[in-house]
């Protein structure tokens, strides 16, 4: 399953980014993340909570980041496994500069399930994706007002 | 004297599981200290196992044990398989996993909850590897090869001549070839499959209840895959199952798991498999490429065949495959008389569920590329469909008929069956009412299926899989033995052991017919046992219920028992009464001389005195009446030319389907669905009736609901019925089923199996149907299930939008 999408940030390219490779703001805002542990230089390791139909379990996750070209560009490398199955995602993130306060962001990604999870939720996939990522940028908008606050 | 044979009995199984008194596995209790199992199943098709981590499971509270592929590898044989391709097949993957849905660890626990919840403590670290599920890719240089021993794909590959084949390709007007795919798909019993193993360390000896129905043939590759003594595996079946359709018999890798498993854990093992287990993990039918040519003549004469047949096997070929290649070899032409056939036969593994039986086993994947070739036969050659089957069909005064590869017919009317399913269907008529829809924009279509219907395997078909040389090496293998066994109590009453395993097909209430037509006693006083018990029964290796084989095998085998009762009977009344057992008949239960009617004596009393009494017997006949026949029909292994008599008896199925397709929707509506049987005597026609029904639901099922859909990586995506569509009521069209009687000469009673004859041919009649009704748009489909998605894309497809007659 693929699919793309953009969505408007209210932050500059620069801060976008920052928060964007922020393990805290990003655990935050992934849906059902429990842990996200730095293992190595751009590799976590997190443990996520998703359910997709009627097979809901814990993922036990690689998270990479690769093909870094800050402050534009980077790839999403998610592996996954648990008791429902399997769960692996490739997703490419650009940002692009609007303005000073406001950045669009532009993302393609391709996923797949194995095991069980595929067995009886492919064809709420999708719908699951979507929900992932549209929850995702709701909290990340509000990281980005939370560290504007801050600074 | 027949009074119950042959009637429309009501079925003594009933009141039991009306009324929730079924004894099927999971209610007959357990031994003390059964721990209940969990299975982690593979989520990859194809990967290696690096490590299993199972230290955090066994430290649950209730955890008894946990048992991995490599624990169990030191213990077990690979499973036997009668192919010479040296695949390493065990019931729980050892260093690599080749489905979806592969047992990879087992976990032993109090109760199911315990071990399902442990299951997910398990850390199984996998390094995957292209998984390959294509039929024709997988025979592709560099393809993904499963087995590295096996260096290729392939785990069967055989070539048959029959007759003249290139003499009449050479003589043919027209050669008419096309490529069919038929779809994996289950069969979906209600009970799934259910073991309850007990391993004694004493005796060295396992236990199992399981509701396996055979062939027992695999009861000695599982005693061999245990490395016990094949009396050191006592199996118990139930008294009753919960339907199998075939697909039970798929269980024996699970009874060895579940028998090795307690053996390493030290206690008793339950295990009851559920839905998503069953679709992902259990057996299914195979998947099949077929490339079929026929060499016809201008009036729609067929005169030769050629086959390119590749089955889909999945991850490990297991017995009995590749038998789904091979069941219908004898009947490879059908109903009809073609002499010359070439079968080019290969099975393939992939990374899909290794498959076994269901319902029609091998018919559905041989008849739907030959009954839609016959439709297309007569499109080309501009004839009446009817025409072309008219022009082939084996006559009456060709029977016994022998066909191009070795089968004998035993008999059959198959013209007057086709004619009567053209007059139930009103065929001339639809046609002309199809002519009138079509102008107004309306798609009818009608579809014809005429198909032969083995039953009965011959347990030597499936040495076909080896050449003439290879099958020298081992012992032949014939035949299709059935053993029944009678007994009359002293107080006259009769108990009758069966050893068909039935999963809800009435064998009890046919066999408590035919003995009480036999011995003269009223139903009431029969029982009727169907729990086979390998230490205690009589069985065959082809013992168990599949290939329809009740009613042409388990049947024989009781009448010949009671028979055996019978003549034993006579000889003591004859004794009692001073005259010859000639004289006596047997009335209201009692033996009366025909030519003294006054000298009689009562059953209860000759069957008494066998008990009480046994120094009044003639000399040296033995005390007791405890009868066991075992039975065989005259089938032979193949011959040096790779001919072979595959089943026993061959029954006939006429269909006629007629269809109404919304061009809006691509909804298919099925208007009428006629089928005319001949499987000759038939023993109770209200069971005959029943199982027919299931078998065409089946068939509608593979025609346009189900399929075990895998994508192209591997991923197995209908693991429960909101994604694995079953027809239910419903879906059911309007049938009308009729019947023919051509007794079989070959069995006492004249029966033939039946059943699956509809599983077979409703794929095909319902494709030839509506590919009738999409005429206009110049389309066809040919591949299954045909759903209205498809169709309505292929409507939308099409380049003559326009609707013409």
């Amino acid at each position: 399953m693929n699919g793309s999408g953009k969505v408007t940030l209210n932050a500059s390219v620069e801060k976008a980014w920052d928060v964007l490779l922020d393990p805290l703001a990003l655990k935050n805002c992934i849906m059902g993340c429990t842990k996200l542990e730095s293992i190595e230089e751009n590799k976590y390791e997190a443990l996520l909570s998703i359910g997709i139909a009627a097979v809901k379990g814990k993922y036990e996750s690689i998270i990479e980041i690769a093909d870094v070209q800050k402050p534009n560009h980077y790839k999403l490398i998610v592996k996954g496994e648990g008791g429902p199955g399997s769960v692996e995602a490739v997703g490419a993130v650009d940002l692009v500069p609007v303005d000073e306060n406001k950045t669009e962001l532009r993302y393609t990604f391709d996923a797949g399930v194995g095991g069980k999870v595929a067995m009886v939720g492919q064809r709420m996939l999708s719908g699951v994706a979507k929900l992932i990522i549209q929850d995702f940028f709701k909290k990340f908008n509000k990281e980005l007002a939370k560290s504007g606050q801050s600074v | 004297m027949s009074q119950l044979i042959g009637k429309k009995v009501t079925r003594i199984e009933d009141a039991r599981l009306l009324t929730g008194q079924g004894k099927y596995i999971d209610d007959i209790g357990t031994p003390p200290n059964t721990a209940h199992v969990a299975i982690l199943r593979s989520p990859y098709p194809h990967a290696k196992i690096v490590s299993i981590d199972y230290s955090e499971a066994l430290e649950i509270p209730g955890v008894k044990g946990v048992v991995t592929g490599k624990d169990i590898e030191p213990l077990l044989n690979p499973f036997s398989v009668g192919v010479t391709a040296p695949v390493q097949y065990y019931p729980m993957a050892i260093d690599k996993v080749r489905y979806v849905g592969e047992p990879v660890a087992v976990v032993a626990a109090k109760n199911r909850y315990i071990a399902e919840d442990a299951l997910e403590k398990i850390r199984v670290k996998y390094e995957t590897l292209e998984p390959i599920v294509d039929i024709e890719r997988s025979l592709e240089e560099g393809a993904p090869v499963l087995h590295e021993n096996v260096g290729s794909n392939i785990a069967n590959h055989r070539t048959f001549y029959y007759g003249e084949v290139n003499k009449a390709f050479q003589e043919a007007d027209r050669i008419i070839k096309k490529r069919f795919e038929f779809p994996k798909y289950s069969a979906t019993p209600v009970e799934t499959y259910g073991i309850i193993a007990q391993y004694e360390e004493s005796t060295k000896s396992y236990t199992v209840r399981a509701n396996f129905h055979g062939p027992f043939v695999l009861h000695s590759i599982m005693a061999g895959a245990l490395k016990v003594p094949s009396n050191r595996l006592r199996i118990i079946i139930p008294k009753d199952i919960g339907g199998s359709y075939g697909i039970k018999a798929g269980t024996f890798p699970y009874i060895v798991l579940c028998s090795i498993v307690s053996r390493l854990v030290g206690c008793p093992v339950k295990w009851i498999e559920d839905r998503q287990e069953h679709l992902s993990a259990s057996s299914s039918c195979t998947d099949r490429v077929t490339y079929i040519e026929a060499a016809v003549k201008e009036d729609g004469k067929v005169i030769g065949l050629k086959m390119k047949m590749i089955d889909n096997v999945g991850a490990y070929i297991r017995a009995p495959e590749p038998a789904c290649l091979y069941r219908t070899h004898a009947n490879s032409t059908g109903a009809y008389d073609i002499p010359n056939l070439m079968i080019d036969a290969y099975a393939v593994m992939t990374n899909k569920l290794p498959t076994g039986l269901i319902r029609g086993y091998g018919g559905q994947e041989l008849y739907f590329p030959l009954e839609r070739i016959m439709q297309i036969i007569a499109d080309e050659l501009d004839m009446d469909p009817a025409d072309v089957i008219r022009r082939n069909l084996i006559k009456k005064e060709q029977f016994p008929y022998k066909t191009a590869s070795g089968g004998v017919y035993d008999s059959g009317d198959y013209e007057k069956a086709f004619e009567l399913v053209l007059k139930l269907g009103k065929y001339e008529e639809f046609r002309k009412k199809q002519i009138e829809a079509r102008k107004k924009g309306k798609l009818l279509g009608v579809g014809l299926a005429c198909i032969v219907e083995p039953s009965g395997s011959n347990m030597g078909y499936i040495t076909v899989a080896l050449t003439p040389e290879e099958r020298k090496a081992g012992l032949p293998k014939s035949g299709c033995a059935e053993a029944a066994t009678i007994s009359m109590d002293p107080l006259g009453n009769v108990n009758v052991r069966i050893s068909t395993t039935p999963t809800g097909q009435g064998h009890e209430t046919v066999a408590s017919q035919i003995v009480s037509d036999i011995l003269g006693v009223p139903r009431e006083k029969i029982n009727v046992i169907a729990e086979l018990d390998t230490a205690t029964s009589a069985w065959t290796i082809a013992s168990g219920s599949y290939s329809s084989r009740f009613a042409s095998l388990g049947s024989s085998a009781v009448y010949y028992a009671a028979q055996k009762v019978k003549k034993k009977l006579l000889k003591m009344a004859a004794h009692f009464l001073q005259t010859d057992e000639k004289d006596l008949t047997i009335e209201n239960e009692k033996f009366v001389s025909k030519q003294d009617p006054s000298k009689s004596i009562s059953m209860k009393r000759v069957v008494g005195s066998a008990h009480w009494n046994p120094l009044s017997l003639p000399e040296g006949m033995e005390p007791g009446i405890y009868e066991t026949a075992y039975y065989t029909a005259q089938v032979e292994p193949p011959d040096d030319q790779d001919l072979i008599n595959s089943s026993v008896t061959y029954g006939f199925v006429a269909d006629l389907v007629t269809v109404e397709i919304d061009p809006e929707t691509g909804e298919i509506h099925i208007l009428d669905y006629f089928t005319v049987h001949d499987a000759g005597k038939l023993l109770n026609p209200l069971i005959v009736d029943g199982q027919i029904l299931g078998g065409l639901v089946h068939g509608l099922g593979g025609a346009m609901y189900e399929e075990l859909v895998y994508d192209e990586k591997g991923q197995f995506l209908t693991g429960s019925f909101m994604d694995y569509l079953c027809p239910t009521a419903p879906e059911i069209p309007k049938v009308t089923i009729k019947h023919i009687e051509t007794p079989s000469p070959l069995t006492p009673l004249g029966a033939k199996g039946l059943g699956e004859g509809n599983s077979m041919s409703a794929p095909a009649v319902i494709t030839n149907a509506v590919n009738d009704a999409l005429k206009p748009y110049g389309v066809t489909i040919d591949s299954l299930p045909i759903t209205p998605n498809k169709v309505w894309n292929m409507i939308h497809q099409s380049t003559k939008q326009e609707v013409s007659s």
